[in-house]
């Protein structure tokens, strides 16, 4: 996936900033700069609330159930009513031979939004399930194994590509091949094959034990099969660090490679990294809905937007909020994400260096 | 002498969509037409010794023949034996333990050959050498168990089949009186098929067959087409000579591809079942295209009687009061289904209707805390399909509801069975369904219930079952080839004490399905047959 700048954004002039600073330019830290051009793109900061929101609706989720709709995001009401203005409404029509008859059934009450006291606001699905609750649980999901892989595969790409870029020879040639090895394979079918055979009976090797089901599994997959996406631009860079006359000079000086790698290099690839850090979050969303759709991310009775999708297909003619609903809650979350990493590039590297190919 | 087995009354439950019945008979008075297009789900194999599923069985319910068959009508009668290569039904020993058959005159092959007596004989030695699911339907024919037997040793010949080319007789002979054995040798792994067929999988190279039809061709995941027997000359008198010229199956996995395919008049028939997202759209569309039917199966449940929670009787109690039958056939299943408490499905003269666990969450609470289980860990096991997956999360959140803490393993089918089938997996509770291989109350109970036949792996008693007066029971009836009032009774008492007295399972409904036709067919000629599904060698066009 290749993420392009929307946002028509420019390098500080020594006029701006002299104009900003009241006819005196003072010397500025790279950080100070990055936020004063991020601040004035209100489009990126208006998205990175609507992130924030997002965040917060999710977060508040178990409020929302045990005080509002009063239902578990696993609880199934089939066979059960609920009141709408007086009148007892069935969760989940009835279906069935009736005087030898049949009747098509299992059609989910749709959204009531308020008209219910708070229940079934987005309606339900096929077993009676709330399905706001289960989209805000869902969404914790999503979102912990977003950031959490987005986090796992960035701290193991900043660690090999420091290793091969600072070492290269055989450590760079092994972690380079690795990185190849990975990137032979594409995305989302490595991820369906491990996460396929993962969901069976979890990964118990090595002292490690995760359970069939742990939303770990997940997690680490997304990680595993997206570091090399955001090793390989992390190496090319250390590479380029490695050559430059500070590197040098601190190894003259008898820093330790440790000390260089962590003190060096580290920071002067820090807004590289945090760039990637917030454009793969979005996608690693996107490879988790991908990944529960087909079955191989999150469990069931667990929901994440993708299990949500996933089981409102089944329903697509006649309940079409279930997969429309959780769809746009992506969409919405990505959108964000996307936008406000793009602003957060041009503000930290206005030459716009920094890209993620898929 | 073993007489023959009554006619069972399998109601198939049938119901149009809105659309005029068939007739009784559902016969088309003989008229034939040129092509039948038809969308199908895949067929395991298109071999007689291999295949296993409905999908081959109904396509090829035409093409190899056995030397018995089921009557081609509609309703309770369509479950009846007639002889199909057989001249007439066998003559049986007092003891129930030797059967004599003679073939018709005259009969042969597709490819011309004749039929022999003895390749009877080589059908069954094939189906041991092919490793044929169905070799264990014939483990009552003397010679074939034991460590000499030809199970064993796949080496010269079963000795409880003894052949008279010449005479055109089969005599089988059996190690002990089994009940269903006229049931058996209907089966697909009793069609014969020539000596010499290679001892291995034949579905693309067609074996030759005896019936109406002929395999021409057949594609894995693509396609088949039967076309007529040239060499057939009605050699088989009790079944219909067949409709179609030439039957075209496509091969349409997707049930909304499959259904989108009749609507749009590229297939004639759908295989599939509607999806349920579609049923009402059907229902009022295209109703008089629409059938519905409910054939011998039940899903139901399976409760670990050999572990906790569920060795304990109130556990299992509780969990029979804890689910709302009709709120599954409302639910995941779509309407499509009957509620039952029975293991037996309707319309078997065994059956007698179980109405004791009526909903009640209350008292499967109580239960529970009865039991002094309340709280334990439960590993539920069930299919990523819908509508299974549907139907296990919904005992999941019941088992939670009463007490309990479900931890959910869906896995995909195509392991499944193999999974739960392993007392390794130490599977608590789960999802299973049936169909019956032909209608005897013995391929359910002593197939899935019968604590005797519980093994370590490939079990087909998940639940482990075992209750050894049942047991007896079944043992004693397996014995009994003749079906009289008394003896469905006793097997009536079998379905009560394992379902209620005991509560061993929970049987929760018997599926409905859907047959689905483009405005091409002619509906008055639809004909269900309880055992060979829809009876596309009856149907016409208009």
């Amino acid at each position: 996936m290749a993420t392009e700048s929307t946002t028509d954004f420019t390098l500080d002039t020594a006029a701006e900033l002299a104009s900003e600073e009241h006819g005196a330019i003072e010397g500025k830290s790279p950080w100070l700069l990055a936020w004063r051009r991020l601040r004035r793109n209100y489009v990126a900061l208006g998205f990175l609330l609507l992130f924030v929101a997002i965040v917060v609706m999710c977060a508040l989720a178990p409020v929302y159930a045990s005080q509002i709709a009063g239902t578990g995001p696993n609880e199934v009401h089939l066979g059960e009513t609920f009141t709408r203005d007086g009148e007892q409404i069935p969760v989940v029509s009835k279906g069935g031979f009736v005087n030898g008859k049949f009747v098509a059934g299992g059609i989910p009450v749709g959204p009531q939004l308020w008209h219910a006291g708070g229940k079934y606001v987005f309606g339900a699905d096929n077993l009676g399930r709330d399905v706001a609750v289960r989209l805000l649980y869902g969404g914790i999901n999503s979102l912990k194994i977003g950031i959490g892989s987005a986090l796992i595969c960035t701290i193991f790409a900043i660690l090999f590509a420091l290793l091969a870029g600072y070492y290269g020879g055989s450590v760079g040639w092994i972690i380079s091949r690795f990185f190849d090895l990975i990137w032979a394979f594409p995305v989302l079918l490595l991820a369906i094959a491990l996460g396929t055979a993962l969901s069976i009976n979890g990964f118990h090797h090595f002292g490690i034990n995760i359970e069939a089901g742990s939303l770990w599994i997940p997690t680490l997959v997304i990680s595993f099969v997206l570091i090399p996406y955001v090793g390989r631009p992390l190496r090319g860079q250390i590479l380029s660090l490695r050559e430059k006359e500070f590197i040098e000079a601190a190894t003259a000086q008898g820093a330790s490679p440790f000390r260089v790698m962590l003190s060096e290099l580290t920071p002067n690839i820090a807004s590289s990294v945090l760039v990637f850090f917030t454009l793969i979050i979005a996608s690693n969303i996107l490879t988790e809905a991908g990944l529960s759709f087909l079955g191989a991310g999150v469990q069931a009775p667990n929901a994440s937007w993708g299990t949500l999708i996933a089981d409102g297909q089944d329903r697509i003619v006649t309940a079409p909020w279930l997969a429309i609903i959780p769809g746009i809650a992506i969409v919405l979350t990505v959108l964000s994400l996307n936008v406000f990493g793009d602003g957060l590039r041009d503000a930290l590297d206005p030459r716009s260096k920094v890209r993620i190919e898929r | 002498m073993l007489t023959l087995v009554a006619a069972f009354a399998l109601v198939a439950g049938g119901c149009g969509g809105g659309g005029n019945k068939s007739s009784s008979g559902g016969s088309n008075g003989g008229k034939t037409y040129p092509l039948l297009r038809v969308s199908w789900d895949a067929p395991d194999y298109m071999d007689p010794g291999l295949y296993y599923t409905v999908a081959a069985y109904q396509a090829t319910n035409y093409v190899w023949e056995g030397l018995l068959g089921y009557k081609h009508t509609s309703g309770p009668a369509s479950a009846e034996l007639v002889p199909y290569l057989a001249e007439k039904m066998p003559t049986v020993s007092a003891d129930g333990m030797n059967l004599k058959f003679t073939l018709r005159k005259n009969l042969k092959y597709s490819n011309g050959t004749d039929v022999k007596a003895s390749d009877f004989r080589y059908t069954i030695e094939r189906d041991f050498k092919i490793d044929s699911p169905g070799v264990g339907f014939f483990s009552a024919i003397k010679g074939v168990s034991g460590p000499n037997g030809f199970a064993t040793t796949k080496k010269g010949h079963i000795s409880g089949i003894i052949t008279d080319d010449a005479a055109r007789t089969i005599e089988i002979q059996l190690d002990h009186p089994e009940g269903d054995i006229l049931y058996i040798l209907a089966l697909e792994f009793a069609h014969f098929v020539p000596t010499g067929t290679p001892a291995s999988d034949q579905s693309t190279h067609p074996i030759p067959s005896t019936g109406p039809y002929m395999l021409q061709d057949y594609v894995p995941n693509r396609s088949f087409t039967l076309v007529r027997n040239p060499n057939y000359n009605n050699q088989i008198p009790t079944m219909p000579s067949g409709a179609p010229d030439k039957v075209v199956g496509k091969i349409i996995t997707d049930p909304v591809a499959s259904y989108q395919s009749v609507v749009s008049g590229q297939s004639d028939y759908d295989y599939n079942q509607v999806p349920n997202d579609r049923l009402p759209e059907a229902q009022s569309k295209y109703k008089d295209q629409l059938r519905i039917y409910t054939n011998a199966n039940t899903w139901y449940y399976f409760l670990n009687n050999k572990i906790p929670p569920f060795n304990n009787i109130k556990a299992r109690q509780a969990v029979n009061y804890a689910i709302d039958r009709q709120a599954i056939v409302s639910g995941p299943f779509g309407g499509l289904g009957r509620p039952t408490e029975n293991f037996l499905p309707p319309g078997y003269p065994q059956y007698k209707k179980i109405t004791d666990f009526t909903f009640d969450l209350a008292k499967a609470k109580q239960l529970v805390q009865q039991s002094g289980t309340a709280g334990q860990t439960v590993d539920v096991y069930g299919t990523n399909e819908e509508p299974a997956k549907g139907s296990i999360e919904y005992l999941a959140g019941q088992l939670t509801k009463i007490g309990y803490k479900p931890k959910l393993h869906l896995l995909s089918h195509g392991v499944y069975f193999q999974t739960i089938g392993n007392q390794a997996t130490k599977a608590q509770a789960g999802h299973t369904d049936w169909y019956q291989d032909y209608p005897h109350p013995l391929d359910w109970f002593d197939v899935l219930l019968n604590g005797n036949r519980i093994t370590q792996t490939h079990n087909n008693n998940p639940g482990n079952v075992d209750v050894p007066s049942v047991n007896k029971e079944i043992d004693a009836l397996k014995k009994i080839t003749e079906l009289t009032p008394a003896v469905n009774d006793r097997w009536a008492k079998v379905d009560r004490d394992l379902m209620v007295t005991y509560a061993t399972t929970v049987p929760y409904l018997n599926r409905s399905s859907t047959d689905f036709f483009s405005t091409k067919m002619d509906m008055s000629c639809y004909t269900f047959s309880v055992v060979l599904y829809w009876d596309w060698g009856v149907s016409c066009q208009k």
